[in-house]
């Protein structure tokens, strides 16, 4: 193909989808209608899938104990508990480390941040635990309730980390199905417009087509418009929805840290990358167009 | 007008008649062979049977017969636009029954055919029209240049050049649609009633050009149902009828 009958080509596709263009910009804009929700149904899972990754590598359980059990009795403690093979890692916070912890974590709230003050610590040692494992949590719950430790101990916090990654299993579960439902009702919508698009293309340019095989036109000749149309509208629709994703990104990040959190931003800003979502854009938007070109190529050119 | 332009053409063909015809019998100038060639259709048309017969260089060939005899189906095999049922058809020495799907469209760009229809782009200019054949082609937009003037002049439409297809006469469009069957100097030109939708005086002007171009060296295959058309042209007329051969005249003159 030379360069100069792919210019000829291209004019031909641009001046067919002039012809027709409230129907060709109907089936851009379904285009990135339907890119942007795919986007947008990925997008949560990348964050939940990323929030999933680093809650597992947090702590699962805490440990805190009374200010009457001695420090022996805890590094007596901590190393049993490390010789176990369902526990990952032990870490020992003293008091001093659980007071700068405390202040970091209020460190833009003064009131209770001073409440606590290093000369009268009441803030527990701990020891910080994480197991192999979510459900070893239970039976490591059992050891230390028993009646052994039962009085060194204060407080055992873990219900959370269980509880939080059951709920984001379920809320990726629930995003999963709901998003590839939601997608592929778009998709389909997306490809019934566009086929009709170009369909229509095809018929109404029926008339040339006839001559063109006259004088012997080649099929990819014939045919080349129609396949640009169809790449076109994946690649016009990928650009503006990259646009629009990016928009939305741009606005929405803020809010939804401040909902959800200063531990989110670094969740949201690393789990999302722009560049990820725009290629997957361009490259589901092409392979759709194409199709479509496929089958109304398949059915209306002898 | 038209009487004078049918004296005209008389004239003319007399005149190319008494010239020494270079017309060799051997079978090395036989550009064209329909060899048992038999066509058929479901529903048990026959549309052709059997049907066998040879086409020199330089031939002026005369397509007669009633509707439905079979001369359509006969100029869409010529074309491969279709494929036999059986026989075999053999055009510059080339099996054209055996042309793959990605040949046919260079068979396509060698054989001139022009329809009773025009078949000509709508919202085009004349110019426009014949190098469309070009572009289809992928000549340069310089071959396109140089050619096409050429060949509208060659059909007479060089004052007409610029005006859009529906702004022409019938006779002007069949000239049009000639010009472009010629961008690739065909040697095989085909005319599938040309003169159906003219007036008498287009028609002899279009019979005319047919003439002109066929004295240059190319073969032309005329399906008509014009009696006066076929009996002024003295020339060789093969006549179908139920999709057979039923005569093959040198200077033949309107059977049915």
């Amino acid at each position: 193909m030379t360069l100069v009958s792919f210019y000829r080509i291209l004019k031909t596709s641009m001046t067919s989808f002039w012809r027709n263009r409230w129907l060709s910009l109907a089936a851009t804009l379904m285009m990135v209608l339907t890119l942007f929700i795919i986007s947008f149904f990925v997008s949560i899972l990348l964050v939940t899938n990323k929030t999933a990754e680093s809650l597992r590598s947090k702590v699962d359980m805490s440990v805190y104990f009374n200010d009457s059990t001695s420090k022996d009795q805890i590094f007596a403690l901590q190393n049993i508990l490390l010789s176990r093979s369902d526990i990952k890692r032990v870490e020992y916070t003293s008091k001093e480390k659980a007071l700068e912890i405390w202040r970091e974590r209020y460190r833009d709230n003064d009131k209770i941040r001073d409440a606590i003050n290093s000369t009268d610590n009441p803030l527990p040692r701990s020891l910080e635990i994480k197991t192999e494992r979510p459900e070893d949590l239970e039976s490591i719950n059992i050891f230390l309730t028993s009646a052994d430790y039962k009085p060194l101990i204060r407080d055992i916090s873990y219900a959370q980390s269980k509880l939080i990654i059951d709920r984001l299993v379920q809320i990726t579960n629930f995003a999963e199905n709901v998003g590839v439902i939601v997608s592929l009702i778009f998709i389909i919508i997306s490809v019934l417009i566009i086929f009709n698009a170009i369909s229509l293309a095809i018929n109404s340019r029926s008339e040339e087509i006839e001559i063109m095989r006259l004088v012997g036109a080649s099929d990819w000749y014939v045919q080349g418009p129609f396949f640009i149309e169809g790449a076109g509208y994946g690649i016009l629709g990928a650009v503006l929805a990259s646009a629009v994703s990016f928009l939305a990104m741009k606005l929405s990040f803020p809010a939804i840290v401040n909902y959800l959190g200063s531990g989110s931003a670094d969740l949201i800003y690393s789990g999302i990358n722009y560049w990820l979502i725009a290629g997957l854009e361009l490259a589901t938007g092409l392979f759709l167009g194409i199709i479509c070109t496929v089958l109304a190529v398949r059915k209306y050119l002898k | 007008m038209a009487h004078d332009l049918h004296l005209k053409l008389k004239e003319a063909i007399r005149t190319k008649n008494a010239e020494a015809t270079v017309e060799n019998n051997d079978g090395s100038s036989t550009v064209i062979e329909f060899k048992n060639v038999s066509k058929s259709y479901p529903n048990n048309v026959h549309a052709l049977k059997d049907v066998s017969f040879k086409i020199n260089i330089g031939e002026f060939i005369s397509l007669v017969g009633p509707s439905g005899a079979g001369k359509s189906t006969l100029i869409r095999l010529l074309t491969a636009a279709e494929k036999p049922s059986s026989g075999d058809i053999f055009v510059a020495g080339r099996d054209i029954t055996r042309l793959r799907k990605t040949e046919v469209p260079f068979y396509h760009r060698k054989v001139g055919v022009i329809f009773q229809d025009f078949k000509l782009l709508p919202r085009k200019t004349v110019y426009e029209n014949v190098a469309f054949a070009l572009e289809v082609a992928d000549a340069t937009n310089e071959e396109i240049r140089e050619k096409v003037p050429n060949i509208i002049e060659i059909v007479g439409l060089t004052s007409r050049i610029k005006a859009l297809s529906e702004e022409l006469s019938g006779g002007e469009k069949q000239r049009v649609s000639i010009a472009r069957a010629l961008v690739h100097n065909p040697k095989l030109l085909i005319a599938d009633e040309p003169t159906g939708n003219l007036d008498p005086v287009s028609t002899w002007e279009i019979i005319e050009l047919l003439f002109k171009i066929n004295k240059q060296g190319t073969i032309v295959v005329l399906a008509t149902h014009d009696k006066e058309v076929v009996d002024t042209l003295e020339r060789r007329v093969i006549s179908l009828r139920d999709g057979s051969i039923v005569s093959d005249q040198n200077k033949g003159k309107y059977v049915l």
